[in-house]
C-alpha cells in the first residue's frame, strides 16, 4: 500500500469522513424510527 | 423448477466460472495470490467487502426473519459504521506500515509468536468450522425445497467456487464477487417489484407498508425495554445493535482474516479506507431494503394462503408422528383464520384509500387479533415439528418458498442461482483468508527451508484446494449431528471473535503490557469463560443474547491483561518463568 497517497476525496481530511459516516448512522436511525412510528 | 429455469441456473453458474477463470492471471508469488499485489481501487473492496459478508442466508434469512419478527434484525448492523471508522484509524495504518499479509503477523511483532499463532489458531477454528455451516446451511433449504440430494447440493456448493479460487486467488475473488454482488441486486429488485405487482388491484407499496406496519412487522426501531426494564436476552434492539454490533463488526473487520485480507489489497491506504467506509455508509441501508421485501412478502400472504409451516419436508414428520391429528386440527383452524384475515385486510386497504381513520383503526385492531391467532397457532405447529425430531426454524425457508410456489419461470432459476453466487462470494473470500493463514502464520513462519516465492505460491494453491475441501467435509458431517445449525454461523463467531479483538485492543491500546504471555494466558482464560457463559445460557442457567459474548471476550482480554501486567513484580515474573515467556 502506498501510504503517501492518503489524502481524502470530497471531503478535506479524514475527521470529516468519519463525522459524516456517524452523521449518516444517526439519520438513518432517526428516519428508521419516523417509519416505523408511521406505519405502526 | 422447469426447464427455463435450469437453463438460467447453469448459464448464471458457468458464466461465473469462466470469469473468474479469465481473471485467474496474477503474480505467482503471496502478495499477487493473496492480496492482488495491493493494486485494488476502493470500488472493488467495497463489493468485494459486501460480497465476503453477505453470504447466502443474508438473501434468504432476513427476508423471513421480518416475515416472522419484523424488521428490527437491520438493528444488528448499527454497530458496523462505527466500526469501520475504528477500522480506518487504528487497523488500516499499522497494517498497511507493516505490509503484512495476515492481521495476526502484527501480534508476532507487537508481543510474541505465541500470541500470534494463538489467535490464527482460533481464527482458522472458528472460520474453517464456520465456513462448513455456510456450505451446508444453504444447500439444505435448496434441497429441502426442490428435493435435490443434499450430498451432491454440498459438493456443487462448496466444489465449484474452488476453481476459480484455487487458480486465481484474491483476485479472482474480488472480480467475481463484483459481478456476483450486479447478479444479486438485480434478482432481489425484481423479486421485490414482482410481489407488489402481484397485489390485489388497490394494494400499492404504501398501502402493503401500512399492512405489514399494523401487524407489527415495520418495528425497524426497538428499545429492547419491557416493563420499565431493559431485556437482556432480547436479540435486536438498539443498545445491543450499537454496542453488541460495534463488537461484532470490530472483530469482523479488525481480526477476521476473510475481511482484513479483502482492505489490504488495496493500492493505498485512502482506497483500503474508502471501501470500509462506504460499506459503513451501504450496509445498513441495504439490509433495510432487503428486510423489506421480506415485509412485502407477509403483505402478499394476507392476499395469499401462507402455509402453517413452510418447510414441507419437515411437516412429514409431524404427520408420521402421534401429533398428527392435533396438526391438522391446527391447520384447519389457521385456513379459518387465514380466510378471515383475507376479508379484514381487504376491507382495512379499503378503509385506507377511503381516508376514513375510524374505520382503519378498527380493522387494524382486528387484524391484529386475527394475527395473534395464526402466531399462536403456527407457534404450536413449530413446537410439534421440533418433538418429532424435526427443525422447529422455517425462517430461511420463507422467502425460498415464496419465490418458487409465485414467481415466473426463469425468475426462478435466477433466485437459485443467487443463492450461490452469494454463497460462493462468502466461502470464496474465506477459503483465500484460510490459506493465508496457513501459509503465512504457520507453514512460513514454522518452516526451517526457505523457500522460492514460486514454492510458496504452489503451497498456497494447495491450501485453498485443502480448505475447500475441509469445508464440504463438513458440510456433509453437519447433516450427521442436526438440522439447527444455521444459526451456529453467528454462534460459532461470538464465541472465539471477542478474545481475538481483545488481544488486538490490548495491543493497540495498552502500550505499557509488552509481555506478550501476560496476553497469551489472559486470551486463554477468557476464552474458556466465554465457552462457560454460552455453556451455561445453553443449560438455561440465565439467558443472555449470543451477541454480548463479544464484549465479555474483548474485556475479558483486556481485564485479564491488566490485572497480570498490574501485579507485584516477583508474582508476574512466576507466571512468566512458568510459561516460558520470550
Amino acid at each position: 500500500m502506498n501510504a503517501d497517497n492518503d489524502r481524502p476525496p470530497l471531503f478535506k481530511s479524514w475527521k470529516q469522513w468519519y463525522v459524516f459516516v456517524i452523521a449518516f448512522l444517526v439519520l438513518l436511525i432517526i428516519l428508521f424510527n419516523f417509519f416505523t412510528k408511521y406505519f405502526s | 423448477m422447469n426447464l427455463l429455469d435450469w437453463i438460467v441456473l447453469i448459464l448464471t453458474l458457468a458464466g461465473i466460472i469462466a470469469y473468474g477463470l479469465y481473471k485467474s492471471r496474477t503474480t505467482h508469488n503471496l502478495d499477487g495470490y493473496f492480496l492482488s499485489n495491493r493494486s485494488m481501487s476502493w470500488g472493488l473492496i467495497l463489493l468485494s467487502i459486501m460480497g465476503t459478508q453477505a453470504s447466502a442466508i443474508t438473501f434468504l434469512s432476513a427476508p423471513g426473519q421480518a416475515y416472522t419478527d419484523g424488521m428490527r434484525f437491520v438493528q444488528y448492523y448499527f454497530g458496523l459504521p462505527i466500526a469501520a471508522i475504528v477500522v480506518c484509524i487504528v487497523f488500516v495504518p499499522i497494517f498497511s506500515k507493516l505490509k503484512v499479509y495476515t492481521a495476526y503477523e502484527y501480534l508476532e511483532t507487537r508481543f510474541d509468536v505465541k500470541t500470534r499463532t494463538l489467535t490464527s489458531f482460533l481464527f482458522l477454528l472458528q472460520r474453517g468450522l464456520s465456513t462448513g455451516i455456510s456450505v451446508f446451511a444453504p444447500s439444505l433449504i435448496l434441497s429441502s425445497l426442490l428435493g435435490w440430494n443434499l450430498y451432491w447440493t454440498n459438493l456443487f456448493m462448496g466444489g465449484l467456487l474452488i476453481i476459480y479460487t484455487v487458480s486465481g486467488g484474491a483476485k479472482a475473488v474480488a472480480y467475481t464477487q463484483q459481478l456476483q454482488l450486479i447478479i444479486i441486486f438485480v434478482g432481489m429488485f425484481l423479486a421485490a417489484y414482482l410481489v407488489v405487482n402481484m397485489l390485489p388491484k388497490g394494494i400499492g407499496f404504501f398501502e402493503a407498508l401500512h399492512i405489514s406496519g399494523k401487524l407489527g412487522k415495520l418495528n425497524v426501531i426497538t428499545t429492547g425495554i419491557k416493563n420499565g426494564k431493559f431485556n437482556w436476552s432480547d436479540q435486536y434492539n438498539l443498545l445491543s445493535g450499537i454496542i453488541g454490533g460495534l463488537f461484532l463488526s470490530l472483530s469482523y473487520f479488525g481480526a477476521d482474516q476473510s475481511q482484513v485480507g479483502r482492505y489490504l489489497t488495496g493500492s493505498s491506504i485512502k482506497e483500503s479506507r474508502l471501501g470500509l467506509l462506504m460499506n459503513g455508509i451501504v450496509k445498513v441501508p441495504m439490509q433495510f431494503l432487503i428486510l423489506l421485501v421480506g415485509a412485502l412478502v407477509f403483505t402478499f400472504y394476507q392476499f395469499n394462503n401462507a402455509p402453517i409451516f413452510f418447510n414441507k419436508s419437515q411437516i412429514s414428520k409431524v404427520e408420521s408422528s402421534s401429533l398428527r391429528d392435533s396438526f391438522y386440527v391446527a391447520q384447519a383452524q389457521y385456513y379459518v383464520i387465514t380466510k378471515e384475515k383475507q376479508k379484514t385486510v381487504a376491507q382495512f386497504a379499503q378503509a385506507l384509500n377511503d381516508d376514513n381513520k375510524a374505520r382503519v383503526n378498527l380493522k387494524a385492531s382486528q387484524l391484529q387479533f386475527l394475527q395473534l391467532q395464526s402466531d399462536s397457532l403456527r407457534g404450536k405447529v413449530k413446537k410439534w415439528v421440533k418433538s418429532a425430531g424435526g427443525d422447529g426454524n422455517d425462517t430461511n425457508y420463507i422467502f425460498l418458498r415464496f419465490v418458487v410456489d409465485y414467481l415466473p419461470a426463469g425468475l426462478v432459476g435466477l433466485l437459485i442461482a443467487i443463492i450461490f453466487l452469494a454463497s460462493w462470494g462468502s466461502i470464496a473470500a474465506s477459503l483465500n483468508s484460510l490459506s493465508s493463514c496457513t501459509m503465512v502464520d504457520f507453514h512460513r513462519r514454522f518452516s526451517k527451508k526457505p523457500i522460492t516465492s514460486e514454492k510458496e505460491y504452489q503451497w498456497s494453491k494447495w491450501y485453498t484446494l485443502a480448505w475447500g475441501a475441509f469445508c464440504i467435509i463438513v458440510a456433509m458431517f453437519t447433516y450427521n449431528i442436526g438440522n439447527s445449525l444455521i444459526e451456529a454461523v453467528n454462534v460459532l463467531g461470538s464465541l472465539f471473535y471477542g478474545v481475538i479483538l481483545g488481544v488486538f485492543l490490548v495491543a493497540f491500546f495498552f502500550k505499557n503490557i509488552k509481555n506478550g504471555f501476560i496476553v497469551f494466558l489472559a486470551a486463554l482464560i477468557t476464552e474458556a469463560l466465554v465457552l462457560t457463559i454460552f455453556a451455561l445460557i445453553k443449560l438455561n442457567y440465565f439467558q443472555l443474547g449470543f451477541l454480548w459474548l463479544n464484549p465479555i471476550g474483548a474485556f475479558g482480554v483486556i481485564l485479564f491483561s491488566l490485572i497480570f501486567n498490574w501485579m507485584p513484580n516477583n508474582k508476574r515474573k512466576q507466571i512468566v518463568l512458568k510459561g516460558g515467556a520470550n
